[in-house]
């Protein structure tokens, strides 16, 4: 959801925010969040925008691969399946919060070795970093991954998909598309990358 | 009003929009032909505003109409549509595929940032039919480019978003529309200088208060028109 901090003259636009953990009466937001925002200040929120990540219920080995600057945006989906006989495995170079026992964590150079164990794999990727993706993977070009993954697109949305102002555009097989209306969740399949 | 470019092609009725706050509807830059988003970088934040560089991605006239022209006739408020174009042959084809659509109640022609004086004439000309035409003219040169809209047939001008460059390391720099409050006292001093010509403007750029808008209408603008602040807090403390 889009977030704005209406009593600050100098927040211009709300700030994309996502979920990482219900709470009794919101939720914990993932970080990062502005350095302007105090506890008790109040926010205006949009949303939610676009949707969210889906996973088949025949998943048995998950991926998981952060990427972006946290590994919260990752934490509800874990949680969720930790409820499950899913077996999860997250690779990355960031710092990992109190997480279930189930969730083993390796960094992120073992992820090229390990491509043979998940059944499926989940991504946390900013959009600028899309290009590198293959070579993170260890893919040639001209080769994909040997499971189905998803990857969530963190990215500017300024116009929170009031204007469909193209800002947070994602170029896809079938055209592009808006990270704000048709993700920021995608089939990673279905990217151009 | 909206600025083209801030509430998308037609007044969505789902949305939490309250219409009635809003004289016209301004869609989305409309081309000829489709336009695909900008490659690169196209969002940057710095204080007071932000530099955006989309390339207004829209799928060009005819599948516009074929998407919106159900919503502009049932649209509760007048609809302006923005017409993006290379050429005054190609403002002339689109106003005339526009001129018979219900609901279309103006046309906003803008021009390039380098557009002459000559373009300006043309592209006045090109548009003018059955419908007014509102001239969206480079705010940095609307004193100069005004005058000759209006002699060529616009009934007022409106203001285009200053554009400007900002470094984005390795010394790459990205090209954009600014957008924010650091725009006001620009665009206050154009509007100003504007409505003493006599031009009828306008003025669009950095509102974000109702102090803004004030002091737009104060400056002698004959509407506002809102761009950014509707995409904060989806821009509910002015729209609702």
């Amino acid at each position: 959801m889009l977030a704005s901090d209406l009593d600050n003259p100098e927040a211009v636009l709300g700030i994309p925010l996502f979920k990482a953990e219900n709470a009794m009466q919101g939720f914990w937001a993932a970080p990062p969040i502005p350095v302007s925002w105090r506890p008790g200040m109040n926010l205006d929120l949009v949303g939610p925008l676009g949707h969210g990540f889906d996973l088949p219920r025949e998943v048995r080995r998950l991926g998981l691969v952060a990427l972006g600057e946290t590994v919260s945006r990752l934490m509800p989906l874990v949680r969720q399946t930790a409820q499950s006989q899913v077996g999860m495995t997250m690779f990355t170079d960031l710092p990992l919060p109190a997480a279930p026992a189930s969730l083993e964590a390796y960094p992120l150079a073992s992820l090229v070795e390990a491509l043979d164990w998940p059944d499926y794999l989940v991504f946390d990727l900013p959009l600028e970093h899309l290009p590198e993706l293959r070579s993170v993977l260890g893919l040639p070009v001209g080769t994909g991954l040997t499971c189905p993954a998803q990857v969530l697109l963190t990215t500017s949305m300024p116009c929170a998909g009031l204007a469909h102002c193209g800002a947070c555009a994602v170029p896809t097989r079938r055209g592009w598309k808006l990270a704000c209306e048709d993700g920021p969740v995608f089939d990673l399949n279905q990217l151009k990358w | 009003m909206n600025a083209a470019g801030s509430l998308g092609f037609a007044p969505d009725q789902h949305s939490p929009v309250d219409w009635s706050r809003l004289g016209a509807f301004v869609t989305n830059p409309v081309s000829l032909t489709p336009r695909t988003p900008a490659h690169g970088r196209r969002f940057i934040a710095y204080p007071g505003g932000f530099l955006l560089h989309t390339g207004y991605p829209n799928p060009g006239i005819n599948q516009v109409l074929r998407r919106y022209a159900g919503q502009w006739s049932r649209s509760p408020i007048p609809v302006i549509v923005h017409l993006l174009c290379r050429n005054a042959d190609e403002v002339a084809k689109m106003t005339r595929q526009l001129e018979p659509v219900e609901g279309v109640m103006g046309l906003e022609v803008g021009v390039s940032s380098e557009a002459s004086p000559e373009m300006v004439a043309a592209f006045t000309q090109a548009a003018s039919g059955e419908l007014p035409v509102i001239m969206r003219l480079p705010v940095e040169r609307c004193t100069e480019l005004a005058p000759v809209a209006i002699q060529a047939g616009a009934v007022a001008v409106s203001l285009a978003p200053a554009r400007g460059e900002y470094p984005v390391g390795n010394g790459e720099m990205v090209r954009g529309r600014l957008y924010g409050p650091a725009n006001l006292p620009l665009a206050l001093r154009v509007v100003h200088e504007t409505t003493q010509m006599g031009i009828p403007t306008i003025g669009a750029g950095g509102v974000y208060t109702q102090a803004h808008k004030d002091a737009m209408l104060a400056a002698g603008a004959l509407a506002v028109e809102l761009d950014s602040v509707i995409w904060r807090g989806a821009g509910y403390r002015i729209l609702t």
